[in-house]
């Protein structure tokens, strides 16, 4: 892995890969391809590390939205939904737990390899996020989505570096719609 | 997983694969079929499946703390009974070679006799048995010497006597003694201090016994060089740090001066062989003593040879037999009642212990050390029974920091009167809230006052080490605020999350010193119920005593809020005419009604709240080539002395008078703009953090730093605990420390 040089570098002056992405997602949030692509010499694993982190950064946002939506006692279709927002939050509090914790992710600028194998899980629980956004808040979603192309970003991200099986990805979104049509959905 | 289910399913099928494996899928499914099952009921509306679940989860979690706590009891118990054993067969190992010795010295002197004698009388001296002891007989067996009938009265008069005194001494009775110590021990009867009734007036030697803890320290090295010539061969679990800490329990060294009878009376027997071959001496020479220490196997380097340099040296060794074994007996019973003091006192024994230590010389080393490491012992540190707290900074093995105690979820209400208020951030609420939390704080001045002579004392204390590294946000943390009075900190940052963190149950770490703590209750919510500013937050301050809370805001204004009521803002001090943006507020401690508030501009200003007017400006040294560094960053207002501070962005701390108005002292603090500022509840330290990444602690008498600390980022804020023993500092780094 040549990211040596290229962290060491990143770790001094010039802005690492969490300002990098930052930066990029402030200056233009629908350039999916620009967020995704790292620079050059950076690290897959750090760089995916990284987005994830920024991940569950933005759908805090997104639960806050649906919290205000998604009570027990607003009407769901089956009670089995109730719990989705408690998941939510479980779900956002065990990822930063397990994206924090210094015994998976002792160092910012060089991932272990056993733990770029658990960043896969934990995709899967955001997805679920999302999915549950889209299905039955679709509305939130749908705003939420129009602002920061969030889905979209995770979307090209999980595929793009195989986080996830295609089978997995059970919204109806196609990645190839780039801009805010998100909804388009394919029957 | 599978998830390939309808949407609607998935959520109760991956349960037990998703949040962080708390394994309630089947619980989840039950508690979804019985809610079902009751939806209609209005009885039943208030169990709610999420209330279910958390129960369910917090009663698990419950369980799991519980269990892991049984399971480190275990352990410990385990352990206890390893070192009680291990305790005991030392022992034992111990009184063998002493026994062992004993022989030794009655066949030499058994030896010596029959030369001198034969030498003298020219015929043989009918000793009985002249075989050289064996060395595996017990206890019973250590005074077989025979009544002599060809000998000498004398002869026959110093056998007895060296005897009687040997068992006088009660070598025997000693080791039996202290075996069944041990036995009680483990069986868990108390060791009654009454029973040492052999060691006479040992009260003297208790204190000093502690100090025997850090003789060690010296000895370890020079054991270090022994351990190869070690000859007892079945220690088992043998290591160099429980060696290192028994012979610091097992040997006292005594002050010379404070010989017991014991020691004295052995000695003086052998005042009388000197004596009675004094006048032999010249009789003698050195040729029989080589021969006599070729045939000598006793632990004594140096041959028998009558002369007063050895039997003094002879002596002092016997003297420290009799302190180590003296030490054998103290340690079964401090080691019952005060395992700790061992620790604490050591430090101070240590120095004592350096100018006693030139006396024996290496070869009574040498013996003692073996006679010493033959007993084998685990620390003795152990907890004494039912003791369960124990310092967290011991050092042995076993106590490392092992406690499985887990985060257990708080439900820490924020809604509590005299708990804190969250800093909002005051986008309008069309608006995503990208913004930041820029200010939190907590005030509660009538908690302040309940500050102790034991924070006293550890404020007064030189250093603050670090303690905690909480690592939960996603990015950077702008502000921090302690409870009042529970050791909680609440981080926010710019991750639009507040953290609260529980500073006493800790998850365990590896071996680091800081312990990494789990956020207790992460907060989301960001769209505040404070309306009325129209721009970000900066800053906060809160009375409890007048529930009153004062904002600053980027939009220019001041705003003063009654907490009772969420309605309009008490008054408004829109100063963003000539003052510019207030950057930061506080209360005036020394007087209610005022508040200090200083601006990006560089000025800084009392108001009076009631009247709503400027009261004063403070001092500033302002000329406008310099405005862009003059920005002040924060101010704070002194807990007791009318004097607020300021911390500003060309890298100066300023202090200013609140009365006058004018600056008291100014000092460049730090290498980059001071961020935050922080003063300790009793108004004597203050802490500075800045963007060069480092914080520092100032004496404010004297406004000299007594201490820094330096991290990988920037710091946006330090905080000091009201009532306990905590600082706290905020980085750029998503990382909060916690210092104690």
């Amino acid at each position: 892995m040549v990211m040596a040089e290229g962290t060491a570098v990143l770790r001094q002056n010039r802005p690492g890969a969490k300002q990098y992405i930052q930066q990029n997602i402030r200056a233009d949030c629908s350039n999916i391809d620009k967020i995704l692509e790292p620079p050059e010499g950076q690290d897959e694993g750090v760089w995916n590390y990284e987005h994830l982190r920024q991940f569950c950064l933005e759908l805090d946002g997104l639960a806050v939205k649906l919290q205000s939506e998604c009570h027990p006692d607003t009407s769901h279709k089956t009670p089995k939904e109730c719990p989705a927002i408690d998941y939510t939050r479980h779900t956002l509090d065990g990822a930063a737990c397990f994206l924090n914790s210094s015994k998976y992710f002792p160092s910012r600028v060089s991932i272990k390899e056993s733990s770029v194998a658990k960043l896969g899980s934990v995709c899967r629980r955001i997805y679920r996020i999302f999915s549950h956004a889209y299905f039955y808040h679709w509305q939130i979603f749908d705003d939420y989505e129009n602002e920061i192309f969030l889905y979209h970003q995770f979307t090209k991200f999980v595929m793009k570096y195989n986080l996830m099986s295609k089978d997995n990805l059970i919204v109806p979104i196609l990645e190839e719609v780039q801009n805010s049509g998100s909804g388009e959905s394919e029957a | 997983m599978d998830e390939q289910a309808g949407p609607g399913v998935f959520f109760s099928n991956n349960h037990p694969a998703a949040g962080g494996a708390k394994g309630l899928g089947p619980l989840a499914e039950a508690a979804a079929a019985g809610d079902g099952a009751a939806a209609a009921g209005a009885a039943r509306a208030q169990y709610s499946l999420p209330g279910i679940l958390h129960f369910l989860q917090h009663e698990w979690a419950r369980f799991e703390v519980e269990r892991a706590q049984w399971e480190v009891e275990r352990a410990e118990l385990q352990a206890q009974i390893a070192f009680l054993q291990g305790e005991r067969k030392g022992q034992e190992n111990l009184k063998k070679d002493l026994v062992r010795r004993i022989k030794m010295l009655e066949y030499a002197l058994k030896q010596e006799r029959a030369k001198y004698h034969k030498l003298k009388y020219g015929t043989e001296l009918n000793q009985g048995d002249m075989k050289p002891p064996s060395y595996d007989s017990d206890e019973g067996n250590e005074t077989e010497v025979q009544p002599q009938q060809n000998s000498q009265l004398m002869w026959k008069q110093g056998r007895q006597l060296l005897r009687q005194y040997l068992q006088e001494v009660g070598y025997t009775d000693t080791i039996l003694d202290v075996k069944s110590k041990r036995v009680r021990a483990l069986l868990g009867f108390s060791s009654d201090v009454t029973d040492r009734e052999d060691d006479k007036n040992q009260d003297s030697v208790i204190n000093d016994s502690a100090s025997v803890l850090d003789n060690f320290k010296f000895l370890e090295s020079a054991a270090a060089d022994f351990s190869d010539e070690d000859e007892d061969d079945d220690i088992d679990g043998r290591e160099k740090s429980i060696i290192d800490t028994s012979t610091i329990v097992r040997k006292k060294v005594l002050p010379d001066s404070s010989e017991d009878r014991d020691t004295k009376e052995a000695l003086k027997e052998f005042d009388f062989l000197v004596t009675s071959e004094e006048g032999d001496n010249d009789s003698r020479s050195a040729g029989d003593g080589t021969d006599w220490e070729k045939e000598d196997q006793c632990l004594i380097p140096e041959a028998w040879n009558v002369d007063q340099g050895v039997i003094t040296k002879l002596k002092e060794q016997y003297k420290k037999e009799r302190k180590g074994k003296k030490g054998v007996k103290r340690k079964t019973t401090e080691d019952l009642f005060q395992p700790l003091s061992y620790i604490k006192q050591s430090k101070q024994g240590y120095g004592r212990m350096k100018h006693q230590s030139t006396g024996p010389n290496r070869s009574k080393l040498q013996d003692m050390l073996a006679n010493l490491r033959d007993v084998d012992e685990l620390p003795s540190l152990q907890p004494s029974v039912g003791s369960p707290s124990r310092p967290s900074s011991s050092r042995l093995p076993e106590h490392e920091i092992n406690r499985a105690d887990e985060v257990e979820a708080l439900t820490f209400p924020p809604s509590s009167g005299k708990s804190f208020i969250m800093g909002a951030d005051e986008a309008l609420e069309s608006e995503l809230g990208l913004g930041e939390l820029a200010g939190l704080t907590v005030a509660n001045e009538a908690d302040s006052l309940t500050y102790d002579i034991a924070n006293n004392k550890d404020a007064l204390r030189k250093t603050w080490n670090p303690k905690f590294t909480l690592r939960s946000h996603f990015d950077g943390i702008r502000a921090l605020a302690f409870h009042p009075t529970e050791p909680v900190l609440i981080t926010a940052s710019e991750d639009h999350t507040l953290k609260m963190w529980n500073l006493q149950k800790t998850a365990p770490a590896k071996k680091s010193t800081s312990l990494d703590v789990e956020p207790i209750y992460t907060f989301r919510a960001h769209k505040g119920p404070l309306l009325g500013h129209t721009d970000a937050v900066w800053g906060l301050a809160y009375s409890a005593a007048h529930q009153r809370l004062l904002s600053c805001s980027a939009d220019g204004t001041l705003r003063l809020w009654n907490t009772t009521e969420v309605a309009p803002a008490l008054s408004v001090f829109n100063d963003n005419q000539e003052l510019g943006v207030p950057a930061s507020v506080d209360l005036v401690s020394s007087d209610p009604s005022h508040m200090v508030a200083s601006f990006s501009k560089g000025y800084t200003s009392i108001f009076n709240m009631e009247t709503q007017q400027r009261i004063l400006t403070l001092e500033s040294n302002l000329d406008s080539t310099a405005n862009s560094s003059c920005q002040i960053n924060r101010v704070i207002s002194h807990p007791t002395l009318p004097i607020s501070i300021t911390a500003h962005e060309d890298r100066h701390i300023k202090f200013y008078d609140n009365n006058t108005g004018k600056l008291i002292h100014s000092m460049v603090a730090h290498l980059e703009a001071v961020t935050s500022l922080a003063v300790d509840p009793n108004g004597l330290y203050l802490m500075s953090g800045s963007h060069d990444c480092s914080i520092r602690l100032w004496n404010l008498e004297s406004k000299t730093c007594i201490q820094e600390f330096t991290f990988e980022e920037s710091i946006h804020d330090v905080a000091f605990h009201p009532s306990k023993c905590y600082i706290a500092s905020a980085g750029a780094d998503a990382l909060a420390k916690v210092f104690v």
